[in-house]
């Protein structure tokens, strides 16, 4: 009867385990194993890129509660944000910087395991996907410039969605799919809104999933050095040693992006105007400044080809290769592998340096 | 110091003092973002009319007007005396109307009906309709929220 009675009370309990069967997954998270280096510390991007998208979709809703995507109410409606929700100028702050937060965490990301080679076998379709989300990331910043509507972000507009059209073949159904049209106007605002709050969200939850579901089926990589000398690297179980470890790095993130976005809030430019001139002076985001500063190191011919389209095929060229990397760097401990570091390293200055000098110019 | 008893071990204090921090961390987190929901809605002091608007407002008819984003509605009494009330029914905040042939303020989502006075008098609305309170200023009506004190 006691028995009986214990027996009873177990299964209570039990109540959730017994519908959800959650302890499987904290038993495989216990298992997971993160290998401890001095590379570790990258290891953490992944998860901060994670708390930054949870922090845009969190406050994407709220701005999303006030905010209207035509012409003419836009930018009334960001100034509304601003000056009469409460606390609605954080948020939007907020959104801002974790935005930058997010991309620059994804540079970083990408940067760790491109030059730590973690993309290689059997890793290839993780850096794929990370490509494309990579791509989205950059699209989530570009869509979202627009949507206050004030002059910066109507000129970046204008210039972001030309530059397809140089594409060969498909370069003008692409300008005029992103801009709803022939030119930038009132069609392009409604669907850089949609892009940004419907198709993007859609595409990265998608990727991410899928992201994540082949890091933990493949586990995650050893840094290569230690793998060729065959030393093996010591690990500890994801949950909870490391987890605790990210959080420590969310709470330090948190924090700076609250403070930041409180004393560096983000401001409204004035309404941006279809017939008015461009501002003097006009500069895309940092995370395009390097493709924006290569763009103006072409002439305006070269041969018989224009300038800005030889830099858009070998700025496509490069995206391709970036894209097949893996299958390109397939040798990575060899001669072939190390070169192919050695001009990654290259590019990676490059791009830091055009930014800086388009940053001082 | 260690104490002989103890309704607490160490790590339940700890596992509080942790979780409790983390709780009270999430809702300074949380705050704003519910603080941003709701948008500020004031409804106007007053909202001023030309008396040359309602000059030839006919006894016994009545005329709408925004009461900030409701409306709101001017009616001449048999008497000559100018009455307002916010056009917006007690009960589950439909827009009513005034039905001059009968001398009732009428709401058409439930069937509630209110005197010219706009005294509730049948259906379901729990309470008369919100009165406004009108002042002429040389050429201005004034529809005051309150009472002029």
């Amino acid at each position: 009867m006691i028995n009986r009675h214990k027996n009873l009370r177990e299964k209570k309990g039990n109540f959730w385990e017994e519908r959800l069967g959650l302890r499987a997954i904290i038993n495989f998270l216990r298992q997971k194993k993160v290998p401890l280096s001095e590379h570790t510390i990258w290891l953490y991007t992944g998860s901060l890129i994670l708390l930054f998208l949870a922090v845009q979709v969190i406050t994407g809703i709220v701005l999303a509660l006030y905010y209207k995507p035509t012409v003419a109410e836009a930018h009334a409606s960001v100034r509304r944000i601003m000056t009469e929700i409460p606390l609605g100028w954080i948020i939007r702050s907020v959104h801002f910087w974790s935005a930058t937060g997010m991309i620059a965490t994804v540079f970083v990301h990408m940067i760790s395991i491109w030059l730590l080679k973690s993309y290689r076998r059997p890793r290839e379709l993780t850096w794929m996907t990370g490509v494309f989300l990579l791509i989205i990331t950059l699209g989530f910043g570009f869509s979202g410039y627009l949507l206050p509507w004030d002059s910066l972000s109507l000129a970046a507009t204008k210039v972001g969605t030309d530059i397809p059209r140089v594409i060969p073949l498909i370069g003008g159904w692409i300008s005029k799919f992103l801009r709803g049209g022939e030119d930038v106007g009132a069609d392009t605002l409604t669907r850089f809104y949609l892009f940004h709050i419907c198709l993007l969200p859609l595409m990265i939850f998608l990727l991410i999933g899928f992201h994540i579901f082949l890091i933990q089926k493949l586990g995650i990589s050893h840094p290569l050095k230690y793998e060729m000398r065959g030393i093996k690297v010591p690990e500890i179980p994801f949950w909870p040693d490391f987890v605790l470890r990210e959080a420590r790095v969310w709470l330090i993130a948190l924090g700076v992006l609250i403070t930041v976005a409180i004393f560096f809030p983000r401001s409204l430019g004035p309404q941006a105007d279809l017939m008015a001139p461009t501002p003097a002076g006009i500069k895309p985001e940092w995370y395009f400044l390097f493709l924006f500063q290569t763009l103006k190191l072409f002439p305006s011919q070269i041969i018989f080809i224009s300038g800005e389209t030889l830099a858009i095929l070998i700025i496509l060229l490069f995206l391709g290769l970036f894209f097949f990397l893996p299958l390109i760097d397939n040798q990575p401990a060899r001669k072939k592998g190390k070169i192919i570091t050695a001009i990654s390293v290259i590019i990676i200055i490059y791009a830091i340096a055009m930014t800086i000098w388009s940053l001082f110019e | 110091m260690k104490f002989k008893y103890s309704c607490l071990s160490r790590r339940r204090f700890l596992s509080w003092l942790g979780g409790g921090w983390l709780a009270t961390f999430v809702c300074s987190l949380i705050y704003p973002l519910f603080k941003a929901i709701t948008p500020p809605y004031r409804e106007p002091d007053e909202v001023v009319l030309l008396i040359k608007e309602v000059i030839e407002l006919q006894p016994n008819s009545v005329k709408y007007f925004s009461w900030g984003i409701k409306p709101g509605i001017l009616k001449r009494n048999d008497d000559g005396q100018l009455i307002a009330f916010v056009g917006v029914c007690t009960h589950l905040d439909c827009n009513v109307q005034y039905l001059p042939e009968k001398r009732k303020f009428f709401c058409a989502c439930h069937e509630g009906w209110y005197d010219e006075n706009g005294l509730n008098i049948a259906g379901p609305p729990p309470k008369p309709l919100r009165r406004l309170f009108v002042y002429e200023e040389s050429d201005h009506l004034i529809i005051r929220r309150e009472e002029k004190a």
